[in-house]
């Protein structure tokens, strides 16, 4: 009896076209739905999360010494080979790189090199804008290195910001955190 | 002297009608790319101008600054007759089209149409079948396989939605007892002709799909399966001209779906200006044409062809017996 109502209603239903309908009003609803756009570069940006992977950066011990000893493991691990190690010994006898370079149009941002380290002193930043016009300008030197983001402490999540042609976009806001860009994906 | 003004003013109302659907086709634009975009949990257009409202604008200067490139192997005469054979009969049609009665400027009556036809509506629906040959010969002309493809579509499709919009509208025809769209509006007064046709309605209203290529029934271009269909080879401003015909004849449809159905510009309920009203409705089947757009899939072709034969054709047929039943 049930299925049998149930089969006039979906013929019922088929004749005055109730998925047509269906399908529209799911579209409509759509419409009033929060876009999930987000406005990069000129009106938003994406602040990474503490566990991204991103541009490369040397850290100093405590007295301001570069921590790297010039091991090479890094190098080594490197499954494309895209980091170059020259060790030195300063005056007190420590090891040192005299040049650390990294080609990052050959990094593929694996990590490694952060597991390998045993002195703790390359890991995988924040920075995620370093587009180049010239594939010579992407290999990034020691100095170049100590000075780039370190990771990040906050962030995950869109905050307000503002593409400046000279340098790069320019976060503007003094929220650490952005608003959660997940938020806005509908789940049916 | 009266001559003299009264052609003065046909030629303004013309000049008027002729600037504002060349016009019109921005706004719409701009509204389609948004609509889509909000359907689509995009932004559409944000860049140019205040939430994207000056893209027409520059798209119209990009299109315009095209190269307008004609194929080698094209018939050069129909390739170029094309776009205009396309673009000038939407015009043309909106010359029997009533947009209200009349308003008084100045003291002079002056009427909301160029010329009341008394066969009207014969006349919309004879002019606007000239623009399927600017479909058609633009897809022939161009001799690019995509392009004849398109306006095989064409042909195939115009012969099976125009019989049965025909036909839909003739239950109006019999409730006005005339085939001027003036008549068919005042005979709307009261009681507007969707309550009495919702058949003719439907009928009309998917066939008008039809009749404006859009989704979905927009098989003459279909992106996806054909490039962009008979317009594959247009660039430039022969490309505009496309589209602006595009746009003319959804107007155009919605319209007519207003006049015929929806009581032109009689208002219900609320008191607002006839012009108003009938703006309003215009609008209302124009967001209904491009919402439908960005919600259905593209029918195949050979079901348009059953649609258009074995569901449309008998619906609008018993919609005329009908109609002439109760009638008696």
């Amino acid at each position: 009896m049930s299925r049998a109502l149930d089969r006039t209603g979906i013929w019922i239903g088929w004749a005055f076209f109730a998925d047509l309908t269906n399908a529209l009003a799911l579209t409509f609803g759509y419409m009033f739905s929060r876009p999930v756009t987000m406005q990069y570069p000129d009106k938003e940006k994406w602040l990474p999360y503490s566990r991204y992977r991103g541009h490369h950066f040397l850290k100093r011990d405590d007295e301001g010494e570069i921590k790297c000893v010039a091991c090479e493991l890094c190098a080594r691990i490197c499954p494309c080979d895209c980091i170059e190690v020259i060790p030195y010994e300063d005056e007190k006898g420590n090891r040192h790189p005299a040049k650390f370079e990294i080609d990052m149009a050959r990094c593929l941002f694996c990590g490694l090199c952060e597991d390998a380290c045993p002195a703790d002193a390359i890991a995988l930043g924040q920075q995620y804008e370093f587009s180049s016009f010239s594939s010579a300008d992407l290999v990034i030197g020691r100095d170049d290195l100590l000075g780039k983001p370190g990771k990040a402490t906050t962030g995950g999540g869109v905050v307000a910001a503002r593409l400046n042609t000279e340098q790069d976009v320019l976060v503007e806001t003094s929220e650490p955190q952005g608003y959660n860009w997940w938020r806005n994906i509908r789940r049916t | 002297m009266e001559l003299v003004v009264a052609l003065g003013l046909i030629v303004f109302k013309v000049a008027l009608l002729i600037a504002i659907l060349l016009l019109l086709p921005l706004p719409l634009t701009w509204l389609e790319r948004k609509i889509a975009g909000h359907i689509q949990q995009r932004m559409g257009p944000m860049r140019v101008g205040w939430h994207g409202l000056l893209q027409p604008v520059a798209d119209g200067v990009k299109l315009l600054t095209k190269e307008d490139h004609i194929p080698a192997e094209a018939d050069r005469f129909l390739f170029k007759l094309a776009p205009i054979l396309a673009l000038a009969p939407p015009f043309v049609v909106f010359v029997a089209i009533p947009f209200g009665e009349s308003v008084s400027v100045l003291g002079t009556k002056i009427t909301l149409y160029v010329s009341n036809l008394n066969v009207a509506l014969l006349f919309v629906f004879a002019v606007i079948g000239i623009e399927v040959y600017g479909v058609i010969f633009g897809g022939w002309a161009a001799n690019s396989k995509y392009a004849v493809l398109g306006s095989l579509r064409t042909c195939a499709q115009m012969i099976s939605y125009e019989i049965p919009m025909g036909f839909a509208v003739i239950g109006v025809v019999m409730l006005a007892q005339s085939m001027s769209l003036l008549d068919i509006v005042r005979a709307q007064a009261n009681v507007w002709n969707i309550v009495y046709q919702p058949v003719g309605f439907f009928v009309f209203f998917v066939a008008g799909l039809a009749e404006a290529q859009r989704i979905p029934f927009d098989l003459a271009e279909a992106e996806g399966d054909l490039g962009a269909g008979f317009h594959t080879e247009y660039s430039g401003i022969r490309f505009a001209f496309f589209m602006v015909s595009e746009y003319a004849i959804m107007l155009l449809t919605s319209v007519l779906a207003v006049i015929l159905f929806f009581g032109g510009w009689n208002g219900v309920l609320v008191p607002l200006p006839p012009l108003l009203w009938f703006v309003l409705k215009v609008a209302f089947f124009v967001y209904v044409f491009i919402w439908f757009r960005f919600t259905f899939p593209r029918y195949r072709y050979d079901q348009l062809m059953a649609i258009g034969w074995k569901v449309l054709l008998p619906l609008s047929m018993a919609n005329i017996i009908i109609t002439g039943v109760a009638f008696l």
